[in-house]
């Protein structure tokens, strides 16, 4: 492919110097994270290596990311788990069936793509109220039905996708020996259409994960998940770069260890939909 | 294939024919939509409506508007939306919000696009390369905005940026999240500092660009390219005359995409200035946070609301061909 010798020390040079100027700030946070604050202060790059600790990973945990990150992991696991569930039974319905104002329900839940977040914020709170989520733990319930609501569109636009491709015969030869439609759902799409299901299963994982507004707008202090955390430590006057840097990299880690373990499906996922988007 | 067998039996009456046929199917399919459009029509559709009715109302959280409680309405007619058109914190937003409109999607179209086709030419080692472009999409914002904040310190010894500008000749005393100056483009002044913040945003979201090139790009057949190549085509014309081609449809979607993230930017500008200094970078989707839930007691909800409706109006009229195409891609099986 590569025309020349020349050419393609050109090609990867180039390559090879882009990847390593998008990985700074990764390198940035990481450093800052594992050295001293006064070593950090006189500009990372110029650290001694020996000096290297964990310090202040400890102080961050105990400076409340600890519960920050707790929080995070019941937001998301219980949002993705809803997401999923009623996700998937509604994908089965868009994909196989056909029922009344189906094309209208997907073109509202389309639009979940395209407005901002805000157009539902406002009257959310007294919304909250009314339903008695506001408060307690009940918040975490609240935050998950919104993050349903907010990626229905996503959820049915992708599963439903999956499960379309599913050749008909299968689904038709299983009717015809009486399978109803829980069943069809259970023994056929779902097992079949299982790659796309966890594409977009960790999609919305990394979604959630890294919320902001929902969480920062609709949850009392003590039920924040760590992104509204980090945001409260950024203060700039504060000046706790070792403890904000640390917060950042616990922050960052479960989505790019999900990234890593399962990169095929992350990739496939928005394969489809940037391809068929 | 349920369509096609009803054209077979009876193609004067297909319509009719399907919706009987399909009658005895109803029951399940409203079951298994039943969970999802339940919550969706809670938690999306009434709070969507109750921001739209509540924008022609003057209330604050404080005293919240309810459809139920009439003594709760202060109607106000279209005055909320005459009051943010006429602000100057509402056009300098606006503005702001113009700079992240043009200059986001361009960046991340640009970028990805040369990425991509790099990564297409090296094939050894692309999944690699693919990787190390994605990874910041993994990234929350927040933090993304926490990283780059540490980049951009003023001081020389902490801010990696001044210190490589400063090793450069460019100075090392540049305020890169407060003032770098502006420009003057028909009488609307231009604040750079806003540069800053899209360019922490561009890296944490390129990496959509490069995905969904490198799709677009998968198409594209190896004989062809090297025919084309044996034929004495060079690298330019081969990008112009067969990538560019194949990569309609992937160059489609990143525009749009990236347009609505930068209409819709709020995490990024939130962490890293509060749409500070002043309002030097404030844009709309925080404008409007601020006015509904930074200063409880004042009753502004309704024109945050007004702001919200505008900004929502705005991206589907605008996304509407791309939101009709997803439907009718949608709803083709």
């Amino acid at each position: 492919m590569i025309p020349n010798r020349g050419k393609a020390i050109a090609l990867y040079g180039g390559l090879t110097g882009l990847a390593v100027v998008w990985l700074v700030p990764v390198a940035t946070v990481t450093m800052i994270s594992v050295l001293p604050l006064d070593q950090s202060r006189a500009g990372w790059w110029n650290a001694d290596l020996g000096e290297l600790t964990y310090r202040n990973f400890v102080n961050a945990w105990h400076q409340g990311v600890s519960s920050y990150i707790v929080n995070s992991l019941v937001i998301t696991l219980l949002s993705v788990g809803l997401t999923v569930t009623v996700g998937a039974l509604a994908s089965y319905a868009f994909a196989r069936l056909h029922f009344r104002f189906r094309r209208l329900t997907y073109f509202l839940l389309i639009t979940t793509m395209i407005v901002p977040v805000q157009i539902i914020l406002i009257p959310l709170l007294p919304w909250f109220q009314t339903l008695g989520l506001a408060h307690g733990g009940r918040q975490y319930l609240g935050i998950a039905l919104v993050h349903t609501a907010f990626g229905a569109g996503w959820a049915v636009f992708m599963m439903s996708s999956f499960i379309a491709d599913i050749p008909d015969e299968l689904f038709e030869a299983a009717r015809v020996d009486g399978a109803t439609h829980m069943q069809l759902f259970r023994r056929i799409a779902v097992p079949l259409a299982l790659p796309g299901i966890v594409s977009f299963a960790i999609i919305d994982l990394i979604f959630v994960w890294n919320d902001l507004l929902l969480a920062l707008t609709l949850l009392e202090r003590d039920h924040q998940p760590i992104t509204v955390g980090l945001a409260n430590l950024q203060s700039p006057h504060l000046a706790q770069e070792d403890v904000v840097s640390a917060g950042a990299i616990l922050a960052i880690l479960p989505p790019l260890l999900l990234f890593a373990l399962l990169n095929r499906y992350y990739v496939r996922g928005l394969f489809a939909g940037g391809v068929k988007g | 294939m349920r369509e096609t067998t009803a054209t077979r039996v009876a193609p004067a009456r297909a319509g009719s024919r399907r919706r009987r046929v399909v009658g005895g199917r109803d029951l399940a399919a409203y079951l298994f939509v039943l969970p999802l459009t339940a919550i969706f029509a809670l938690f999306y559709l009434w709070p969507a409506v109750s921001t739209i009715l509540s924008s022609f109302f003057s209330w604050g959280l404080l005293q919240p508007w309810r459809l139920t409680e009439p003594d709760s309405w202060d109607f106000v007619g279209l005055g909320n939306y005459q009051d943010a058109l006429s602000d100057p914190d509402f056009w300098s937003a606006a503005v702001n919000t113009a700079i992240w409109l043009v200059v986001f999607p361009a960046l991340v179209t640009g970028f990805a696009l040369l990425v991509s086709i790099l990564i297409w030419y090296a094939g050894r080692g692309a999944g690699l390369y693919r990787s190390v472009f994605i990874l910041p999409m993994t990234i929350s914002l927040t933090a993304a905005g926490v990283i780059w904040s540490f980049i951009y310190n003023p001081d020389p010894s902490i801010g990696l940026l001044n210190a490589v500008t400063g090793l450069l000749g460019l100075g090392d005393t540049h305020l890169w999240l407060s003032d770098l100056g502006s420009i003057h483009v028909g009488g609307i002044e231009l604040r750079l500092v806003n540069l800053s913040l899209v360019v922490a945003a561009f890296w944490a979201f390129a990496g959509f660009g490069v995905i969904t090139f490198t799709a677009g790009l998968a198409s594209v057949s190896q004989e062809l390219v090297e025919a084309a190549r044996v034929d004495g085509a060079r690298v330019s014309q081969i990008v112009r005359y067969v990538l560019l081609p194949a990569l309609r449809r992937p160059l489609i979607v990143v525009v749009v995409v990236s347009v609505i993230f930068a209409l819709r930017v709020f995490d990024i500008v939130f962490v890293m200035t509060q749409g500070g200094p002043v309002q030097d970078t404030m844009v709309l989707a925080l404008l409007l946070w601020q006015d509904a839930f930074a200063f409880l007691d004042t009753p502004s909800a309704g024109l945050a609301a007004a702001i919200a409706v505008l900004l929502s109006a705005t991206l589907v009229l605008g996304a509407y061909p791309y939101l009709r195409q997803l439907t009718r891609s949608g709803s083709r099986r």
